[in-house]
């Protein structure tokens, strides 16, 4: 086969070439650490890791929801907790208030106690979270929901739960209308009201010569409805409760999903480094073999040896 | 008899001399690109008859050639010119890529972390740095549409620029091919070959290659004719014809190439010119670009319209909250709409007007795919009208009436225009550059759901509220739904049958059905059952016989974040390219997010194979280029062994005018004596 001179050269620059680009792109990929800089590099593995991306951000997005259910179910769970002692409290009040003996006198300090009791519990189901939320605001209320209203405590909230932008079901505030004034009873459709409950008592208890047998009634209504208003307050907190436990469930879980995202990602586009190293150092070698190469042939022509 | 011998001697220097002049010549154009060998001809002098013989003498230096395989040379320029078609478009897909950016700065990315801020807005509906976070997430999103929808349209510009510096190249250069010709059928009328001129001619055939395929068909004068694809002639003897870049049939931002053929012009595809610059050019703008556009558009229109849809069914909180019309929270620019590009070839009125005129109106954006169409006659029946994908995708022509909903579109025009009109139909090439964010006031966010729903404390089931979504606008937006569930579906005990009431605000009863179904794990209402109040309710738990959910105006809407759930969601459903099936069913579509990434594959993919096809011409024109330089180029070497050679029969000629001259000189001395 004849070679052309001009064309050898032409080919051994092209070749130098060649090899210098595949060193950049070497060079490149270990500076960047990414094996995938843009989609035509590996479209498959391009489209994985954006896959994975908007996983991860995903992923953050809901663990900043679970966060906002969190601190209000937290804040939901001590008001329930406060409300039962303060139930404890009235119930222990209302058994001292059916001692025969007391007289009326005697009978009012306690009912003064009992309404003290009333009111700490309205500040317990009016509290707020702090963010201009409140706790048992239900589906949104732009004043405390629970109000004094002629007829005893009425509720303004929205009826429901507010869920947070989650599959699983996370609230940021409940129903305050099912919370304390809708407490089911064991008859079917009937509820109570813990205000109607206190209020009622209240009233018998503070009606001038109320006779023994009526003290008694009252009493025994009375702490009955306390009962049962406290095993539904109780219920209610093991629901959030076990809201709280599912919550660490969720974030674990939520937690797990980031962590596999950020693995695909990496997988996908990231670079092996070990073997980048060893491809870079292969492809130095290689120029370096092809310089010399061309650095030996380039002396020799015929034009050297005619004198 | 000395005379002979002189005169052999001057010739064979002379001969030598030439060899050596040639050589040199050789050695001298080393170097040149498409530089051809050449070679001094030689040729023994016919001898002279005397009584005893013929007697040589000498030698005749005959011509010189040059060194050329017409066949290697065809390769090596059909060859350049499919690598330089490949090249081009990869060097500009490799540009376009850069548009569907991947990671953090890409669009995909921006639409993943605007239905995050709308999680976050739920959160915290009444916070209005929630609300403001979402806003600038929205402004985010718009913009990189944006940027991306400019970036292709600034390729196109760059496009349109390289067809015009091609166009003008090629019509130079056939220029000179045709003075060439003239140059060497003028030279050839001495009676040798101008061996320079046709080195001369076959480089700028050569650099023609770069921007069109050509083949060539030399002329018994000496000139060759120089054809395009198709057979088209631009250079014919020494006429040269002219390329032309004009604007494309329909839509006169986009380029097309013509010839001139007398006084009309004669369009181009890609597919006719076959290879060069110019049909990569065409095809990149014709296929590259505008999937881009559409892909890009599709996305845009989809997920705008989607959200819009949404926060229009919701409560903002412009005072008086919850009282005040929600807008729009994503616009688009008038002229970046869908649009209709009637063909240049339409009929006009006398004033230059087009007679027939066609409009389209996106009805459903959930179901526009990512392509544009054209509506013209049916070849095989003039009375019918279709539409057919471009670029085309495959898809079959499809018949349309005026009226018709094709892909989302509702397309209008009079079936009884001429069978001879074209029109160019653009549903979404330009959307994602008109993107615009509307709302600037955090309170214009629609975050609250105009109702809520709830369950007493007297249900006896443990049926609860999911979701409340709004799916439509509210037949009463003041009114109140009551459902009451009855028991189980005597049909089918696994459902559950409901009555329900809707309420005007005054307590009027305005609407209602009793024996519906509710299938567990389904919204209420369940497809086909008729509308409620504009809400789809979605409930867990199993409701026992008499237990109800009621739905009202939602009281307070500044902490309701009801529709911000249901914008949220939206990122997680398949709202792009959905497709209706003959039940009424719309199937087949993707996520936003799924969307772009299957937009970033495909280009991706394009740009590889257009790099690896590319990368194949590439070699391909190399090698064929060496082969053709391997025969005709010059090697050093050789000319140097030739050099040797050329000279020492210089110096043995010199001898023998040295032995000529002796000779001479002894015949004096022997007559002088």
């Amino acid at each position: 086969m004849r070679i052309t001179t001009h064309n050898a050269y032409q080919n051994v620059i092209f070749n130098l070439q060649q090899r210098q680009q595949g060193l950049q792109t070497a060079q490149e990929q270990l500076t960047t650490g990414k094996r995938v800089a843009k989609p035509s590099d590996d479209p498959v593995a391009a489209a994985r890791a954006e896959r994975a991306l908007a996983a991860m951000t995903r992923a953050d997005a809901h663990q900043r929801a679970l966060e906002a259910s969190r601190t209000a179910t937290q804040l939901t769970e001590t008001a329930l907790g406060d409300a039962g002692e303060l139930i404890q409290q009235a119930r222990e009040a209302l058994m001292a208030a059916g001692n025969p003996s007391y007289s009326d006198g005697e009978r009012q300090m306690l009912v003064q106690s009992l309404e003290g009791l009333r009111k700490q519990l309205l500040a317990v189901a009016n509290r707020g979270d702090g963010t201009g939320n409140y706790l048992f605001g239900g589906q949104g209320t732009s004043s405390p929901p629970f109000v004094e209203a002629p007829g005893g405590v009425a509720y303004q909230g929205s009826a429901g739960d507010t869920l947070v932008a989650s599959n699983e079901s996370l609230s940021t505030s409940l129903d305050g209308e099912l919370t304390w004034l809708q407490a089911p009873t064991s008859a079917p459709g009937v509820t109570i009201s813990i205000f109607d409950v206190l209020d009622t008592a209240i009233t018998s208890l503070s009606t001038l010569n109320v006779t023994d047998p009526q003290v008694a009634a009252a009493v025994k209504t009375g702490v009955a409805d306390l009962d049962t208003f406290h095993a539904h307050l109780l219920s209610t907190r093991a629901r959030t409760g076990e809201a709280l436990n599912r919550m660490d469930q969720v974030e674990l879980r939520i937690a797990d999903g980031k962590l596999a995202a950020q693995n695909e990602r990496s997988s996908a586009e990231d670079l092996d480094m070990v073997q980048a190293i060893s491809d870079f150092q292969n492809r130095q070698t290689g120029y370096d073999a092809a310089l010399r190469a061309y650095s030996m042939v380039q002396k020799l022509s015929l034009f050297n040896y005619i004198g | 008899m000395g005379t002979a011998l002189l005169s052999i001697g001057v010739r064979a220097m002379a001969a030598s001399y030439a060899s050596m002049q040639t050589t040199s010549h050789n050695i001298a154009n080393a170097n040149v690109e498409g530089y051809s060998r050449q070679t001094t001809l030689l040729a023994t002098s016919q001898g002279q008859f005397t009584g005893v013989g013929f007697f040589g003498r000498g030698v005749d230096v005959a011509g010189v050639t040059r060194t050329q395989d017409a066949f290697l040379a065809r390769e090596a320029a059909t060859a350049k010119a499919l690598s330089a078609m490949d090249q081009v478009r990869a060097t500009y897909l490799d540009q376009l890529q850069s548009v569907f950016r991947t990671g953090e700065q890409g669009i995909g990315h921006a639409v993943t972390q605007f239905f995050s801020a709308m999680s976050d807005l739920a959160s915290r509906p009444a916070d209005s740095a929630s609300r403001q976070v979402v806003l600038a997430r929205a402004q985010d999103l718009t913009l990189r549409f944006r940027d991306a929808g400019n970036q292709l349209s600034q390729l196109q510009t760059t496009v349109t620029q390289e067809l015009n510096a091609s166009v003008t190249a090629v019509n130079g250069l056939a220029a000179s091919i045709a003075k060439v010709n003239n140059d060497i059928a003028a030279a050839r009328g001495l009676g040798q070959q101008p061996n320079d001129l046709m080195d001369q001619r076959d480089r700028l055939v050569s650099q023609l290659s770069e921007h069109v395929q050509v083949t060539t068909i030399p002329a018994e004068d000496g000139s060759v004719g120089v054809f395009m694809g198709g057979g088209q002639r631009l250079v014919l003897g020494t006429v040269a014809e002219q390329l032309q870049r004009i604007p494309d049939l329909f839509d006169a931002s986009r380029s097309a190439v013509a010839i001139s053929e007398g006084a009309s012009l004669r369009p181009l595809s890609a597919e006719v010119l076959g290879g060069g610059r110019i049909a990569g050019l065409l095809k990149f703008q014709d296929q590259d670009i505008v999937s881009g556009q559409v892909m890009l558009g599709q996305l845009a229109r989809a997920l705008t319209d989607a959200v819009n849809e949404q926060q229009q069914l919701g409560l903002n909180l412009q005072p008086p909250a919850g009282t005040v019309p929600s807008r729009p929270l994503f616009g688009l620019e008038d002229s970046t709409r869908e649009k209709v590009y009637p063909a240049n070839t339409n009929l006009r009125t006398p004033s230059g007007q087009f007679v027939n005129t066609v409009t389209i109106t996106v009805r459903d954006a959930s179901q526009l795919k990512a392509t544009e169409y054209e509506l013209r006659a049916d070849p095989d029946n003039p009375a019918s009208w279709q539409l057919l994908h471009v670029p085309d995708d495959g898809t079959a022509p499809q018949t349309v009436l005026p009226g018709d909903v094709v892909d989302g579109i509702e397309i209008n025009f009079n079936p009884a225009m001429g069978v001879g009109e074209r029109f160019r139909l653009s549903p979404v090439t330009r959307a994602a550059s008109g993107l615009q964010r509307l709302l600037t006031d955090p309170l214009d966010l629609a975050a609250a759901s105009p109702f809520v729903a709830s369950t007493p404390g007297t249900n006896s089931g443990t049926a609860a509220v999911d979701a409340l979504r709004m799916v439509s606008t509210p037949a009463d937006p003041t009114g109140t739904v009551t459902i009451t569930f009855t028991g189980p579906d005597p049909g089918d005990p696994s459902k559950m049958l409901y009555d329900w009431q809707l309420f005007d605000s005054l307590g009027n009863l305005v609407n209602g059905a009793i024996g519906s179904t509710w299938t567990p794990g389904k919204p209420i209402p369940s497809e086909p059952d008729p509308d409620l109040n504009g809400f789809e309710l979605e409930i867990s738990g199993v409701p026992a016989a008499g237990d109800t959910i009621e739905l009202v105006p939602t009281p307070f809407p500044a902490n309701n974040n009801g529709n911000a759930l249901s914008l949220n969601r939206l990122g997680t459903l398949d709202l792009v390219g959905l497709t209706e099936l003959s039940s009424g069913e719309l199937s087949g579509g993707l996520s936003f997010n799924e969307s772009f990434v299957a937009a970033l594959a495909d280009v991706g993919v394009r740009a590889q194979g257009a790099e690896a096809a590319s990368a194949i011409s590439s070699a391909r024109a190399a090698q064929a280029e060496q082969a053709r330089s391997d025969k005709a180029g010059v090697n050093l070497d050789e000319e140097a062994a030739r050099l040797i050679q050329f000279q020492q029969s210089y110096q043995a000629a010199a001898k023998v005018l040295q032995i000529a001259q002796s000779v001479f000189a002894e015949l004096l001395k022997i007559s002088g004596g």
